[in-house]
């Protein structure tokens, strides 16, 4: 059971993203790229809020979020990019398949926590 | 351009004439040249190191004898072939009375009294590709803030960039990551020792804190840094409309371990910036190094060049929540 699933491929940002929510009384799973992640998904239905990275190997960040809305069918979790990345092009790929958000990178915990939050119901 | 900017290049200077270093030191000082001088003894030695050159300028009388030069010019041209060797003559400037086979191994001859005519040389052989001051600074600046995030117990220090024809490799552990668009194609490469990282990334609380100190862990604090700079370049000087339609050529890249060598398959010159990172708390412990090597192999087009504007100016700050 986990409020949060942080997708990544670099352990170094899975790690600080992770000990900064867990720090802040959120419990959270964690994913090494976009398959991964919906495996994840699919064995924990509890998940409130997704946390992905666009760049990763197996499967990109963007893909696995069309495929939670086509493949798995769900369409009520909240999902947000924490990416390098911030070209509008995949920008609106995102807001097309009904991610809630754009974060670039490098994570700054503080200035983003009060949303994750609200994302998880809090 | 400011002087933080200003591209440079070092030059190995071997000539046996000591009463012409002043005027060798001004031709350098004139031009954008950081000349560096080596013993007779250890110039093999100075070439198989990475100190990033872009040229030598060798006298022919080099170590007392008449073609001391050519000999070690020989030398060194099959150590690093990819170094232009300039060849200082004592009555012509040219390479008249070499057999055919040395005449190959240098670019041009010259003398101590024509030595400014090496000016046009310099452009066709070392900065030969024109690199916009702003996407220079951009880069310095990008890679800084990347670097101070991942480190935050680290202090940054960043050397004036510079051009460099050498294709050796620096430290035990280096990234490769591709650059493409319709102006630029090529690749970053980060060159690093792992033991200085690691030991900078064990130090204090920083972000980039290792949580076990092996191998694999320098590959990811590399890699989350290499992955930030990328994206910083690309949302600064890529706009959609230059990411589309891109012609896929490919050339093989080479890696000779033995001899800590990469080749991109284009003599072209390299861009390089070198990071120093030291502990803010401990400054009696090694600096970490980092070189940063832009390769534009596969295409290059300055002309093209320009900021996202559009970019700049909705950029939502870093690390911040832009929700949709």
């Amino acid at each position: 059971m986990a409020q949060i699933l942080v997708v990544d491929d670099s352990s170094t940002v899975r790690n600080e993203v992770c000990d900064f929510l867990k720090k802040n009384g959120l419990t959270v799973i964690e994913a090494v790229d976009g398959k991964d992640g919906l495996v994840k998904l699919k064995g924990d239905p509890s998940v409130k809020l997704v946390v992905s990275d666009v760049n990763m190997p197996n499967m990109d960040g963007l893909t696995m979020v069309e495929k939670i809305r086509s493949e798995l069918g769900n369409s009520t979790v909240n999902i947000i990019m924490l990416t390098t990345e911030s070209s509008p092009s995949m920008k609106d790929r995102g807001k097309a398949a009904g991610i809630k958000g754009w974060i670039v990178k490098p994570f700054k915990g503080d200035a983003v926590l009060g949303s994750f939050k609200k994302l998880v119901g809090l | 351009m400011s002087d933080d900017t200003q591209l440079v290049s070092k030059v190995l200077v071997l000539d046996g004439n000591e009463s012409y270093f002043d005027r060798i030191k001004i031709f350098c000082d004139n031009n954008n040249l950081v000349g560096v001088r080596a013993l007779e003894a250890n110039v093999l030695a100075v070439l198989k190191s990475n100190v990033d050159l872009g040229a030598i300028l060798l006298s022919e009388d080099y170590g007392g004898k008449a073609h001391g030069g050519v000999a070690l010019a020989r030398q060194i041209n099959r150590a690093r072939p990819e170094l232009p060797i300039f060849l200082r003559r004592e009555q012509a400037a040219n390479l008249d009375g070499l057999s055919e086979k040395d005449r190959k191994i240098f670019c041009v001859a010259y003398t101590i009294d024509s030595i400014a005519d090496l000016r046009k040389v310099l452009d066709e052989y070392i900065f030969s590709l024109v690199y916009p001051n702003v996407m220079v600074r951009g880069i310095k600046e990008i890679t800084q803030s990347a670097l101070e995030g991942l480190f935050k117990d680290a202090n940054i220090e960043t050397e004036a960039p510079y051009i460099v024809r050498d294709r050796i490799i620096y430290g035990e552990v280096f990234s490769l990551i591709p650059l493409e668009s319709n102006w630029c194609r090529g690749y970053m490469m980060l060159q690093s020792g792992g033991a200085d990282i690691l030991r900078i990334a064990q130090s204090g609380t920083q972000q980039a804190k290792l949580t076990s100190a092996d191998f694999r862990s320098i590959n990811h604090v590399l890699g989350e840094a290499t992955n930030l700079i990328w994206g910083a370049f690309k949302n600064r000087y890529f706009s959609d409309d230059d990411r589309s339609g891109i012609f896929k050529t490919q050339v093989p890249i080479i890696i000779n371990h033995q001899h800590r060598y990469i080749s991109f398959g284009s003599e072209n010159p390299q861009l390089c910036f070198k990071y120093t990172l030291s502990d803010k708390q401990d400054s009696t412990k090694n600096p970490a190094i980092i070189f940063q090597r832009f390769v534009f192999n596969l295409n290059w087009s300055p002309e093209d060049f320009k900021e996202v504007q559009a970019s700049l100016e909705e950029l939502v700050d870093s690390g911040e929540l832009e929700l949709f």
